[in-house]
C-alpha cells in the first residue's frame, strides 16, 4: 500500500521536474526541424547559435549590468534571428543543390566558428564558476508547489511559461498568416515549393529567422544549468534536439514537440528509478551519475539503431528524397590528376630539408610541435580514408583515437605490456568497435551516419569514459592517466627527437598504406559507391562490406594516431585531446584542407600544431623581416582566429570537396596553363612581327608597346 | 528451365499507389523481350524490383530457376543480371576503362585490403585486357582514358553497357537506352547492341518507348499500363493492338 502510494509520487514527481528541461527541448527541436523541413539543412550549427544567445544575455545581463528585459531582446530577437538571416542569406541559400552530407560538413564549421566568432567579437570567455543567471530575478528561488511532492522553482516556471509562450506563437504565425501558411505548407510537404510558386527564398529566410531565436531562446532559458557558458556545453544541446525530434520522427512539428517533453520526462523518471536500481546492479553506475548529459545520446543512438521505422519514415520525409538528382558525391575521384614529377621531387625535397633544419636546430619546443603535427596527420589520415575515400562523415574518430591512448594507459601503465604491442592492440581493438559500429550505423546512410556516430561519440563521452577498466575511473581523475614513452632495444625515444623520427616513420607507413589502399581494389570499390551507389550495387558490389572496411580501417588508423599522440604527450588527456567537441575541429580542419589525399592530412596536421605559433604569433613574419623585433603590431593573433578561418573554410567543401589546397592548386595549374598557351601561341607570332611589340623591362614603358602587345596576342587566337 | 528470368506475380506498392500489379513475365536465354508502356506505368519500378532495390510486397522473383526475391542487390547481380540506367549512373570522375576495371575486379572477387597492402591491388594486365576486348567491341577504345565527364551521354550509355558486361550478365536490363540520343546515335546503338549480343549470348529485356526501336530490336513484348500488364505476345502484333494504342496516346502515327 505504501510502496504503491511513494511509487506513485515518485512517478508525479519525475514528470513534473521532468518537464521544464522537456519544454526547452522541445523549444529546440522545434527550431531544428523548422530548417530541416524548410531548408534541408540538418543544422547542426544550432546549439552554437544558441551559445551565443545566452553568451550575449550573459555579457549584457551580467557583465554591462543591462536590466533583464533589454538584454534578453538584444541577444534572443536581435542577435539570434539577425545570425539566422545572415546564415541563410551568406551561406545556406547558396548551398541549396548541394549534398546533404556536405550541408552538414558545413553546419559543422559554422559550429565551430560561429562561437569563436562571437568571443572575439564581444571579447567574450565564459568564467568558470559564475553560474548564467535566468531570466528571472532570484530565478533558483522555490516558488510553486502545486501536489507537494515537487516545488518548482521561478526559473522553471519561467522557462515552461516563455517556451510555451513561443509554441503558441508559431502556431498562431501559422495559423493566421500568410507567410506562415506557405511555411507549413513547405514543411508539411517540401516539394510544394516548387509546384506551387510559395517563394522559397522568403520562407526559408523566416524560418532560419524563427529557428535561430527558437535556438536562442533555448540557449538562455537552458544556460542556468550550466556552471559555465562554453560552446561544447551547447553543442550537446544540438544532439538533444536530434534525439527529441528524432522520437517524433523527423516528420513534424507536432511530434517534435512531443519529443521533446518525452525526453524530458525520460530523463527525469530515470533519475528517480535509476538509483534504486543501481543499487543491486552496480553496472548502472556510471550511468546514473551521468544521467542527464548521456540519456538524450542513449536515446538518439538506440532510436537510430534499433528503431528501424525511423529510416522508413526517413525515406519518406527526407526533403532531399525523392525528386532531388542525386547528390554529387563527396569523395570520388580520389585519385586525381597525377602531378607533374618535377614538382613532387621539389615538394619533398623542400619537405627533408625542413624536416633535417627542424631536428638539427629546433629547440624542445618546437621538436614537440612538428612532433605532435606528424602524429596529428597520422590521425587525420583516418579522415581521409573515412570521408575522402568512403565519403562517410564520421564524428567519432576522437573516440576511435581514445580507444587507442586508453588502450596504451591500461595495458603499458597498469599491465607492463611493450608500449608500441599496447599501441597496435589498442588500434586494433579501435578497429573492432569501428566495424562493430558501422555495421548499424552505415545502414543509415548520409546525415545520420554522422549523428549516429555523434551520438557514440557523446555516449562514450559521457558514459564509457567514467569507467574504471576503460579510462582508469577515480583513480585516474587523480594521478592521471600515465602513458610511458617507450624503448626498443638500443633505442629509448624518452628522447624527444627520437621519438619525432618513431612518428614520422609510422605516418609514412601509414600514408603509405592510405595510398595503396586508395589504388587499389578497396579504394576503387569505395570510389565507385560514392560515385553512384546504385550503380556500384547494380555490378555487383556490396556497400556494406567496402563501408566496414572503410569503418575498420580509419578507426584503426585514428586509433594507433591516439595512441602515438598519449604516448607523446606521456598522457591520455582525454579531455583536451579527444572529446567529441575537439575532435570536431579534426574534422573541419582535414575537410577545409583537403580530405583526399595524404598531403591534405599532412597539412592539416601541420595547421592544428603549428598555425597557432607559426602565423598568428607572428613568427613566420619575424622570419620573414629576419628580426623579431619588426614583427607587426596586429601580431599576436588571437588564436581563436584559427576556428573562424578553418570553420568558415568548410563554406568552399560544397562547392570544391577536393578542399582548400588542392582547389587552390588546381586553379593555379589552370591559371598557368593558360599563360603557357598564351605565350607559346603569341610567342611564334612575337617573332614574326616586329620586334617593337616585345616589351622590353629596361626600356619607358610607353603607350605603344602596351598597345602593341594586345594585338598581336589577340589577333593569333 | 532455360528462363534467365521468371517473375509471378511481382507487386510494388508507393504509399497508395499501385506502381506494379501482380506481373508475371518470363525470359528466355539469349532472347530479347520487350517491355513497353506509357510514362508512369512503372517499367522502372519493375526492374527496380527484379534487381532489389526495391522490395516487392508481393511475388516472386526467379534467376535462372532460383528463387531471389530476399536476396540483396549485389547479390542478384552476381547471379548474372546487368542493367543500365534511365538516367545515367556512371562514377563520378572516373574514366572509362576504370568503370569496366572495378566491374571486372568485383566479379573475379580476388581483391582485398591484405593484397591492396601488399601492393597488389592495381589493375592487371589481364584485366586490363579484358575490359580493352569489351571497349573494342562497343568502339569505346578511343576515349578509355577519358573521364566520363568529357564523354556524350551516347557514349556514356555505352559505358554503362560495358560495364554491365564486365559482369558477364546472361540478363542484360535496358532501361530506355536511347532516351537523349538523336537518331544518328540511336542506330548506332542498335548496331552495336545487336553486335554484342550476337558476340556475348546474352538476354535483354528492354524498356523503350522509341517503337522503332523496340520492334526492330524484339521478338516479343510486354506492355504495362499504370503497373498491369494490358497486352503480351509477338511485339508486331502487340503494337497492333486497340487496348495498347489506346494506352500509348499519340503513338499511332509512329507505329504505322
Ligand atoms: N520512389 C518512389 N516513391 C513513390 N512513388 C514512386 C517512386 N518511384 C516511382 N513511383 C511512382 O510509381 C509509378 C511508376 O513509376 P516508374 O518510374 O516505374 O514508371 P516508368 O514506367 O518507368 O515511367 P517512365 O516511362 O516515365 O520512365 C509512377 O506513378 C511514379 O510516380
Ligand atoms: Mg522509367
Amino acid at each position: 500500500m505504501t510502496l504503491a502510494a511513494t511509487l506513485g509520487s515518485d512517478l508525479l514527481r519525475a514528470l513534473l521536474q521532468g518537464t521544464p528541461p522537456g519544454t526547452v527541448y522541445a523549444l529546440i527541436a522545434l527550431g531544428f526541424v523548422l530548417t530541416y523541413k524548410t531548408s534541408g539543412v540538418f543544422n547542426l550549427a544550432f546549439g552554437a547559435q544558441a551559445s551565443i544567445s545566452a553568451a550575449m544575455y550573459y555579457k549584457a545581463h551580467t557583465d554591462w549590468r543591462w536590466p533583464i528585459l533589454p538584454a534578453l531582446i538584444v541577444s534572443v530577437f536581435v542577435l539570434a534571428p539577425g545570425v539566422g538571416l545572415l546564415l541563410e542569406r551568406l551561406v545556406f541559400r547558396h548551398l541549396r543543390t548541394a549534398s546533404s552530407v556536405a550541408k552538414i560538413v558545413v553546419t559543422l564549421g559554422l559550429s565551430i566558428a560561429v562561437p569563436s566568432i562571437f568571443e572575439l567579437v564581444f571579447q567574450f570567455q565564459g568564467v568558470a564558476g559564475r553560474t548564467p543567471e535566468g531570466i528571472v530575478p532570484n530565478g533558483a528561488g522555490v516558488y510553486y508547489d502545486p501536489f507537494g511532492v515537487y516545488p518548482f522553482s521561478r526559473n522553471e516556471l519561467m522557462t515552461m511559461a516563455v517556451a510555451v509562450t513561443a509554441m503558441l506563437g508559431l502556431a498562431a504565425l501559422f495559423k493566421f498568416s500568410a507567410l506562415g501558411l506557405q511555411m507549413r505548407a513547405v514543411v508539411e510537404s517540401p516539394r510544394m515549393t516548387e509546384l506551387n510558386g510559395i517563394r522559397a527564398d522568403r520562407v526559408s529566410a523566416l524560418s532560419w529567422a524563427l529557428s535561430s531565436s527558437f535556438a536562442g531562446m533555448a540557449g538562455v532559458l537552458i544556460a542556468p544549468r550550466f556552471n559555465t557558458l562554453a560552446a561544447p556545453d551547447f553543442f550537446n544541446l544540438v544532439v538533444v534536439a536530434i534525439a527529441a525530434a528524432v522520437l517524433g520522427k523527423l516528420v513534424s512539428l507536432p511530434r517534435a514537440l512531443v519529443g521533446g517533453f518525452c525526453l524530458g520526462w525520460i530523463i527525469a523518471l530515470l533519475g528517480t528509478f535509476l538509483p534504486r536500481w543501481s543499487r543491486t546492479q552496480t553496472w548502472l553506475r556510471p550511468f546514473q551519475e551521468n544521467l542527464t548529459p548521456s540519456v538524450p545520446f542513449l536515446v538518439l543512438f538506440g532510436v537510430l539503431v534499433f528503431w528501424p521505422a525511423i529510416r522508413r519514415a526517413r525515406e519518406a520525409s527526407d526533403p532531399l528524397s525523392g525528386v532531388d538528382p542525386p547528390p554529387s558525391s563527396v569523395g570520388s575521384g580520389a585519385r586525381g590528376a597525377s602531378r607533374p614529377r618535377f614538382s613532387r621531387v621539389i615538394g619533398l625535397a623542400l619537405l627533408v630539408g625542413i624536416g633535417v633544419i627542424v631536428f638539427i636546430r629546433a629547440d624542445t619546443s618546437w621538436i614537440f610541435l612538428v612532433t605532435q603535427a606528424v602524429v596529428m596527420s597520422t590521425i587525420y589520415l583516418s579522415v581521409t580514408v573515412i570521408t575522402g575515400l568512403a565519403g562517410q562523415i564520421s564524428l567519432c574518430q576522437g573516440t576511435f583515437a581514445a580507444i587507442g591512448g586508453f588502450t596504451v594507459f591500461q595495458l603499458a601503465d597498469r599491465h607492463g605490456v611493450s608500449v608500441l604491442l599496447a599501441a597496435v592492440i589498442g588500434a586494433v581493438i579501435a578497429a573492432a568497435v569501428g566495424a562493430v559500429l558501422s555495421l548499424p550505423v552505415l545502414r543509415l546512410g548520409g546525415v545520420w551516419t554522422a549523428v549516429a556516430t555523434l551520438a557514440f561519440a557523446y555516449l562514450f563521452d559521457s558514459v564509457l569514459v567514467k569507467i574504471s577498466w576503460i579510462c582508469g575511473g577515480g583513480t585516474s581523475l587523480l594521478q592521471g592517466t600515465r602513458v610511458p614513452r617507450p624503448v626498443v632495444g638500443p633505442w629509448d625515444f624518452a628522447d624527444d627527437r627520437s621519438f619525432l623520427v618513431l612518428t614520422v616513420i609510422v605516418f609514412i607507413v601509414v600514408a603509405f598504406a592510405v595510398t595503396q589502399i586508395r589504388s587499389g581494389t578497396v579504394g576503387r570499390t569505395l570510389s565507385a559507391i560514392s560515385g553512384s551507389e546504385v550503380a556500384a550495387e547494380s555490378i555487383g558490389i556490396s556497400p556494406a562490406r567496402a563501408r566496414v572496411t572503410a569503418f575498420a580501417v580509419s578507426a584503426f588508423i585514428a586509433g594507433l594516431g591516439g595512441a602515438l599522440l598519449s604516448i607523446h604527450q606521456r598522457n591520455v588527456n582525454y579531455g583536451s585531446n579527444f572529446s567529441p567537441f575537439a575532435a570536431l575541429f579534426w574534422l573541419v580542419l582535414v575537410v577545409s584542407l583537403g580530405a583526399r589525399t595524404v598531403q591534405g592530412a599532412a597539412q592539416a596536421g601541420a595547421a592544428f600544431s603549428l598555425f597557432d605559433t607559426l602565423i598568428l604569433r607572428g613568427t613566420f613574419m619575424g622570419w620573414i623581416l629576419r628580426s623579431s623585433k619588426r614583427i607587426p603590431e596586429i601580431f599576436p593573433i588571437n588564436p581563436k582566429w584559427r576556428f573562424v578561418f578553418f570553420g568558415l573554410g568548410t563554406i568552399q567543401f560544397a562547392r570544391h570537396p577536393e578542399g582548400l589546397v588542392e582547389h587552390g592548386k588546381r586553379q593555379m595549374r589552370r591559371r598557368v596553363d593558360a599563360l603557357r598557351k598564351r605565350r607559346t601561341g603569341s610567342g611564334g607570332s612575337i617573332d614574326d612581327a616586329s620586334p617593337v611589340s616585345t616589351p622590353q623591362p629596361s626600356s619607358e614603358p610607353s603607350n605603344e608597346t602596351d598597345t602593341a602587345v594586345v594585338p598581336v596576342g589577340e589577333t593569333t587566337r | 528451365m532455360t528462363n534467365v528470368l521468371d517473375t509471378q506475380g511481382v507487386s510494388k506498392k508507393f504509399s497508395g499507389i499501385m506502381a506494379v500489379h501482380d506481373l508475371s513475365i518470363s525470359v528466355d536465354a539469349g532472347e530479347s523481350v520487350g517491355l513497353i508502356g506509357p510514362n508512369g506505368a512503372g517499367k522502372t519500378t519493375f526492374f527496380n524490383c527484379v534487381l532489389g532495390v526495391l522490395r516487392v510486397n508481393a511475388g516472386v522473383v526467379r534467376l535462372a530457376g532460383d528463387d531471389v526475391t530476399e536476396m540483396p542487390v549485389h547479390a542478384r547481380a552476381r547471379r548474372g543480371i546487368g542493367r543500365t540506367f534511365q538516367r545515367i549512373e556512371l562514377f563520378a570522375e572516373s574514366t572509362v576503362r576504370e568503370h569496366l576495371l572495378i566491374a571486372e575486379r568485383t566479379r573475379r572477387r580476388d581483391g582485398g585490403l591484405w593484397k591492396d597492402l601488399i601492393g597488389r591491388g592495381r589493375p592487371r594486365a589481364d584485366e586490363i585486357a579484358k575490359c580493352d576486348e569489351v571497349l573494342e567491341l562497343l568502339g569505346l577504345r578511343d576515349v578509355a582514358d577519358e573521364p566520363i565527364e568529357h564523354l556524350s551521354l551516347g557514349q556514356g550509355r555505352l559505358v554503362e553497357v560495358g560495364r554491365a558486361l564486365m559482369t558477364d550478365p546472361k540478363l542484360l536490363l535496358l532501361d530506355e537506352p536511347t532516351s537523349g540520343l538523336d537518331r544518328q546515335e540511336t542506330a548506332d546503338l542498335a548496331i552495336t547492341l545487336r553486335a554484342v549480343q550476337e558476340h556475348r549470348q546474352f538476354a535483354i529485356l528492354l524498356v523503350e518507348h522509341d517503337v522503332e526501336f523496340v520492334s526492330s530490336f524484339t521478338q516479343r513484348s510486354y506492355v504495362l499500363d499504370f503497373g498491369q500488364l494490358i497486352a503480351s505476345g509477338p511485339t508486331q502484333d502487340v503494337l497492333r493492338d486497340p487496348q495498347v494504342r489506346a494506352a500509348y496516346l499519340g503513338v499511332e502515327e509512329i507505329s504505322s
